[in-house]
């Protein structure tokens, strides 16, 4: 695949049709659905272009350094606290997301689970739960399904149908990928309890698609850049694209400061730093932001005016509110022979059985279980965690933990539902500043007690699963006391029909200013079962294609 | 399971803990840069970069006590202590400084205790005796973090000499893989589920 660098220069004082804010997950389907219907696009991305052969199994470097994900060292500090009334303390990363081209779809874990039906109007079927925000989206299944076809199609999903998906018009362009011992272990087990596990639907290519290799099985996929390219982010599969229509310059290294609006209301420009520091304002006819679930409403609230004195886009007070992490649990086995589940891909087969929990349990919520490596399979993170068991932390028996554990252990973790609270908050900090002088991201988060509810019913679950897989020996965990940060980032700009209670409509517009797009995680009504980034694409796509025909009909 | 409340709360121990209550935070790129260094220093048999000899001794010497040198090399085969000296260098002067004191407060004890100046002068019985003394410290975190994280990246960085951690945990370093990863999945494809 052609991996041309910027193809064209646009003048900055001159309005391009579309600037988009973000090249992740997002912003690089929309980026090159845009350039390649014709239409002049500027990308604005604060990370570098990293590529595949910039990638290492550096676990040093990119878990501990801030290689991908910036951290206060990089000048990106954030703060965290439970609740408004609580004390704020600095975090690292609270709200994680990567800094480089193809945002977090570079470095996530792959999986790649399509919404189902029942997320998209699941406050009808269930019923609304007070205090929270629980809502129906805007759209449904159907209207979405032609673009989760288009994304396992153009961005390359393998998979295999299971028994409970959702409808598809087309089947998976490539097959299921070989299924790992940790997975043995899981589906051996689950077919013992009368579950039904099946294929894990990954963002990871199984055979050559689209000009793209098969992954390699190196095992160093969840925190890391594929080092050729199978992993299907939108840096391998869609900038390239976009640069390669000769209509799309991509500016690296660019951080975003504001969007300005004219006195009729619209956005005209998107102000912000190159490199050197040196400030720019891109002259645009629509601002799409595709910054993710943080950076997208403290952009909004950065972008305040006489006109928009809430922030941009912001006369709901939604935006930064409904922020959603997705819960989740892990339980560790140790078993007699080699596991190694620290080859290949993180998960080859999930458990949807519990997707919809029994409204009779008392609490809303609902999930999925995959089979992993209990640390990503990584040496050093797996090292810090040994003796896990309830065996020393250092000296001769923690060496003998760690001739065990890494290779001998599976884990069996749950990803879980959500709940959409106004407390759950990515606001601007009152007092710090990251490097540009621009108030810190700060994050207040307590999830909800169903949430709370749910993690417990997962991690009993996955127990009972780790006991009928035969392990010697168990432990595990799920954050109990709450949740202190988290790398899915939803739902804080949700989509709705209604401007009182949601940020854009139901094709990704602004409801205060016309010529104002948002697509990314924020847009999420609800949270899923814990993988969104496909649901995240496919919206991406939806999002470009409305684009697209509003501005063929002038109304951008 | 019998034992699950006891043992999810081990594991909760296990894992975050020992980096929030590391006081080590590194920047990047200065680290590449003086990994570099270490890494010469150590194929040259030279000097350390920020260690003074008495410290890396010391540094070497708690380090062969977390991860032990018995029937296969430990964090003192691996060159854990370069690694350590290496990151150190790179440290902002609060962080160097709380372990200087932290350090003092080991030969401290060991002085009061054993009436020896260096920790290690110390058997590894007293040693092991002074180490779980100081086990809920930030400077005992700190170093156990650093010896561990020698130990287990990538040999470039100075202390997986030879990879000699990767091959105590059983992690294979290569690029590509096919099935059977392990035992469980071996006779899959045969017996399908």
């Amino acid at each position: 695949m052609a991996q041309q660098q910027t193809s064209v220069t646009y003048p900055t004082r001159e309005a391009v049709d579309f600037v988009i804010v973000g090249s992740g997950a997002a912003g690089g389907v929309i980026a090159k659905e845009l350039s390649v219907a014709g239409f002049s696009v500027v990308v604005l991305e604060q990370g570098p272009h990293l590529k595949a052969s910039d990638f290492k199994h550096d676990e040093w470097s990119y878990d501990y350094n801030g290689g991908l994900i910036w951290g206060s060292k990089q000048g990106h500090p954030q703060t965290f606290r439970k609740a408004a009334d609580q004390p704020t303390r600095p975090a690292e990363a609270a709200l994680g997301y990567a800094h480089n081209v193809g945002g977090s779809s570079v470095h996530f874990s792959g999986n790649f689970w399509r919404f189902r039906p029942i997320d998209f109007k699941e406050a009808s079927v269930r019923g609304t739960i007070s205090g929270t925000n629980f809502a129906d989206w805007p759209i449904t299944y159907d209207e979405l399904e032609p673009y989760y076809t288009k994304v396992d199609w153009e961005v390359g999903v393998s998979g295999l149908q299971g028994p409970w998906d959702p409808p598809r018009t087309r089947p998976y362009p490539c097959e299921p990928m070989p299924i790992k011992g940790s997975d043995v272990l899981l589906e051996r087990a689950g077919k013992k309890l009368g579950l039904n596990p099946y294929p894990a639907p990954v963002a990871i290519l199984s055979q050559p698609h689209n000009g793209r290799p098969a992954c390699i099985h190196c095992g160093f996929c969840n925190g890391f850049g594929c080092e050729v390219n199978a992993k299907s982010s939108s840096m391998a599969t869609m900038i390239p694209l976009a640069l390669a229509s000769g209509y799309c310059e991509l500016r690296t290294g660019c951080t975003v400061s504001r969007v300005s609006t004219r006195a009729d209301g619209k956005a005209d420009e998107v102000v912000y730093w190159d490199a050197e520091g040196e400030e720019h304002a891109q002259r645009a006819k629509a601002v799409v932001l595709c910054a993710n679930g943080a950076e997208t409403p403290r952009l909004l609230l950065l972008s305040a005016s006489a006109q928009h004195p809430q922030g941009l886009g912001n006369s709901s007070g939604f935006v930064g509110q409904n922020l959603m992490f997705n819960g989740y649990t892990s339980v560790v086995g140790l078993f007699p022979e080699p596991v190694n589940a620290y080859k290949s891909i993180p998960a080859t087969r999930v458990i949807h059985d519990y997707y919809e929990l029994d409204k009779n349990l008392g609490f809303y919520g609902g999930g999925g279980i995959d089979g992993r490596h209990y640390a990503r399979g990584t040496p050093l993170n797996s090292a810090l965690m040994s003796g896990m068991f309830g065996g020393p932390k250092w000296g001769a028996d923690y060496k003998r933990s760690l001739e065990q554990e890494f290779t001998h252990t599976a884990a069996f973790d749950g990803h879980t539902t959500s709940l959409p609270l106004a407390t759950n908050t990515v606001t601007l900090d009152p007092t710090l500043k990251d490097k540009w002088g621009r108030p810190a991201l700060r994050c207040t988060y307590m999830d909800h007690p169903d949430d709370l509810a749910t993690m417990k019913f997962f991690f009993d679950k996955t127990n009972e699963l780790m006991e009928a897989a035969g392990a010697i020996r168990q432990a595990g965990s799920y954050p109990e006391n709450g949740q202190e940060g988290n790398v899915h980032l939803l739902g804080t700009c949700r989509m709705g029909n209604d401007p009182a209670n949601s940020v854009v409509d139901k094709y990704h517009r602004s409801h205060d200013v016309p010529n104002l797009f948002i697509c990314d995680g924020s847009s999420l009504v609800t949270s899923g079962r814990g993988q969104p980034t496909m649901t995240i694409m496919a919206l991406a796509f939806r999002a470009a294609d409305h684009m697209i025909q509003s501005a063929r009909r002038g109304e951008i | 399971m019998t034992n699950a409340e006891l043992n999810r709360r081990a594991f909760l121990r296990a894992g975050g803990d020992a980096m929030k209550a590391s006081c080590i935070a590194l920047s990047f790129p200065a680290v590449l840069t003086a990994c570099g260094r270490a890494r010469q220093a150590q194929l040259a048999g030279d000097d350390f970069t920020s260690l003074s000899a008495d410290e890396a001794r010391e540094y070497d010497a708690i380090a062969a006590r977390i991860i032990p040198s018995d029937d296969t090399p430990g964090a003192r085969e691996a060159g854990a202590v370069y690694f350590i000296d290496n990151v150190i260098s790179d440290a902002f002067e609060r962080q160097r400084q709380a372990l200087r004191s932290g350090l003092a407060d080991l030969q401290a004890n060991t002085s009061n205790l054993y009436g020896k100046a260096q920790f290690a002068d110390l058997s590894p019985v007293q040693q092991d005796s002074l180490l779980t003394q100081s086990e809920g410290t930030e400077f005992f975190a700190t170093i156990r973090f650093l010896v561990i994280a020698a130990m287990f990246s990538l040999p470039e960085y100075g202390g997986n000499k030879d990879k000699l951690g990767w091959q105590l945990i059983g992690f294979e370093d290569r690029h590509a893989w096919a099935q059977p990863y392990g035992f469980y999945d071996s006779d899959y494809l045969e017996k399908g589920e």
